[in-house]
């Protein structure tokens, strides 16, 4: 049985006030998933005090690269064990010639993973966007909060007690 | 409740209101005010001059690979200039520099313009031979058995298709936040609201949207990177170089590559410069952008004499009869008057003219070295490719025995072709910018945030935070 969630924006034009909100949010029991600010400037992470989003993108080149080195570091050994033709001299396990392949299959499994890792924390977009203002691309901020019908009481007295400009309800 | 907000914000936020406003109106208008209704007409005449000179050339000179060198030649043009272009945004932007700020979106939206180049290179699929002609290449198809005759046509348009996908991708990537400012601005129930509302996706500019718009930037544009070098190999190896016999040059590819970074930066400071001089955009482009890049051009111009000289001295040392022949056809014989303009207005020039630090640092100098640089970038890639198209049908394919005279471009194919294919790219660019701002809205806004001009002793001085 799914709960009917409700949206409410509030619109502010104060980075502190915005900050109290989301303290104040934060104090009357709201979940990090609940609400949300909105901007139309790129504000740095943790300006409001809003959870930065955890995302684990710098570890998938990471993950793809070990995985390519090590793949290649078989493929290299394992063919020239099978079959085994001594080239100028050298040994059968030359690491020179042995470097490049594994340097391109590091590279290759480094690139692969990233795409991955894109679509993979891009995920599915939210299909519950909640309350809108237009007037945020033009310097307000809003901070949105989805939450069940029997909250957005709560949101609202947030939202006065910190000063917001305009309170809205979609 | 005291929240550690940074003094530079908490300061810069008593203007900011009134000034994220002004940057909204100011950039949105500016696009809506630019009258380009006789620049686009003509540019659309001119381009289906294009069509004309295809046309000609398909149907009346037919499909020999010889005649073709001067379409191979258009194709690398704008590979190495437009397709190019797109770094001036992609590195800085992956460095943090601020000067770019206002100027990104002018390189960004060249990335567009690479379909214009996909849609030249298709014809080139059916002009280049395949590998069974037994010309040597680095496929190895004779040397190794399943390798496919046509692995140079494959893989060629796999990666061009990619680049111009990516390209297109980075400038939407880039655009959301100020779609969605256009979103904004538009009239309910008019198209454009419509058409921005599309375009603008889910964007409603939460932390996690601004987050993942950060992190996507870099990694697509650090792939548009590898690709574009990627690129540049293929074609610059099995569209030119392997065509001719006895051609072998492990620089060249990386040399091609070199070449069109520093003609992607100079069509980019003559765009730049139009939209300063026309745009009604001088508020956000000045001197700072202007000298930052002419800086680039003038290391990346010294770069083209150490990438070319290379090359030559190899060749040139080496002295076999194909070497020299090699030398003859691309340098000293047929194509030495296009040579000697290459050499003067990728090098020499811009060593000459911009070793002055006074016209490094000035807006009309770097702009008159890049258009040299443009010019001489389309002669050499004229030398190289139409040079390389006129001894494809050689039956030696080790060595050349003597050099063919100079193919001149026809005038009701060729040169309608090369007018018409750059023509259509600036209709294009011209048609983009009436539609989106030509300066990136929300980076103009998140700059004011940091900026703040403060009295230091008997000055006034910048003070920049920087988030990161």
């Amino acid at each position: 049985m799914f709960t009917k969630r409700k949206s409410i924006i509030g619109l502010y034009t104060d980075e502190n006030s915005v900050a109290d909100a989301m303290d104040g949010l934060k104090s009357k029991g709201f979940g990090e998933n609940e609400y949300e600010v909105l901007t139309g400037v790129p504000y740095p992470e943790g300006t409001f005090g809003e959870a930065e989003p955890h995302l684990h993108l710098h570890k998938f080149p990471l993950i793809g690269a070990v995985f390519g080195f090590c793949l290649g570091l078989v493929f290299t050994i394992g063919t020239q064990i099978a079959f085994p033709v001594v080239t100028g001299g050298k040994p059968i396990l030359a690491i020179p010639a042995m470097a490049i392949i594994m340097y391109e299959l590091t590279l290759l499994g480094a690139i692969l993973f990233t795409v991955g890792g894109i679509i993979f924390e891009s995920r599915l977009p939210k299909l519950f966007m909640g309350a809108y203002d237009p007037r945020i691309t033009e310097g307000f901020i809003g901070v949105v909060v989805n939450t069940t019908e029997d909250n957005l009481d709560n949101a609202q007295d947030v939202f006065k007690s910190s000063g917001a400009e305009d309170i809205k309800f979609p | 409740m005291d929240r550690n907000v940074s003094d530079v914000v908490a300061i810069d936020r008593n203007v900011s209101d009134v000034a994220f406003k002004n940057v909204n109106n100011t950039l949105v208008e500016a696009s809506n005010q630019t009258n380009l209704k006789w620049p686009l007409i003509i540019f659309a005449i001119l381009s289906l001059l294009g069509f004309v000179g295809f046309s000609i050339k398909v149907f009346v000179e037919g499909v020999g690979s010889q005649q073709w060198g001067y379409h191979a030649a258009l194709v690398a043009f704008l590979l190495s200039s437009i397709q190019s272009a797109p770094m001036v945004a992609i590195a800085p932007r992956v460095a943090k520099a601020h000067w770019r700020r206002s100027t990104s979106r002018i390189a960004e939206i060249f990335g567009l313009l690479g379909i214009v180049n996909l849609l030249l290179f298709i014809p080139l699929m059916w002009i280049l031979p395949s590998l069974a002609d037994g010309r040597r290449s680095l496929w190895f198809y004779d040397a190794l058995e399943g390798v496919s005759p046509y692995s140079p046509h494959i893989w060629a348009i796999l990666a061009i298709v990619v680049l111009a996908f990516l390209g297109v991708f980075y400038l939407w990537l880039s655009l959301l936040p100020d779609f969605a400012i256009l979103r904004d601005h538009s009239k309910v129930g008019t198209v454009r609201k419509k058409i921005f509302k599309f375009l603008s996706g889910r964007w409603w500019g939460s932390s996690s949207n601004w987050y993942m718009h950060k992190h996507r930037l870099g990694i697509v544009g650090a792939h548009y990177f590898m690709l574009l070098v990627f690129v540049h190999f293929l074609y610059s190896m099995d569209f030119c170089m392997s065509l001719v016999p006895g051609w072998i040059d492990a620089l060249f590819p990386i040399t091609h590559a070199a070449n069109a970074l520093q003609a992607g930066v100079a069509v980019f400071i003559v765009t730049m410069y139009i939209i300063y001089r026309f745009g009604g955009y001088r508020e956000y482009i000045g001197l700072d952008q202007f000298w930052a890049l002419s800086r680039l051009l003038f290391a990346l111009s010294l770069l083209w004499f150490w990438f070319w000289f290379s090359s030559f001295i190899i060749l040139w040392y080496g002295g076999k009869p194909s070497e020299r022949f090699v030398l003859e056809l691309l340098m000293a014989g047929p194509y030495i008057y296009v040579f000697i303009p290459v050499f003067i207005l990728n090098f020499a020039g811009p060593l000459l003219i911009m070793m002055w630090n006074a016209v490094r640092k000035s807006i009309l100098g770097p702009t008159i070295v890049s258009i040299g640089v443009l010019i001489g970038t389309m002669l050499d890639r004229v030398r190289l490719y139409v040079g390389a198209y006129s001894v494809s049908t050689e039956p030696d394919k080790y060595a050349l025995h003597s050099v063919p005279n100079t193919i001149w471009p026809q005038f009701s194919s060729d040169v309608l072709l090369w007018i018409g294919s750059i023509s259509a790219v600036i209709l294009l660019y011209l048609m983009v910018a009436k539609l989106i701002p030509l300066v990136n809205i929300a980076e103009q806004k998140e700059l004011l945030l940091y900026k703040l001009h403060k009295e230091f002793h008997r000055t006034k001085v910048m003070v920049l935070g920087k988030p990161e």
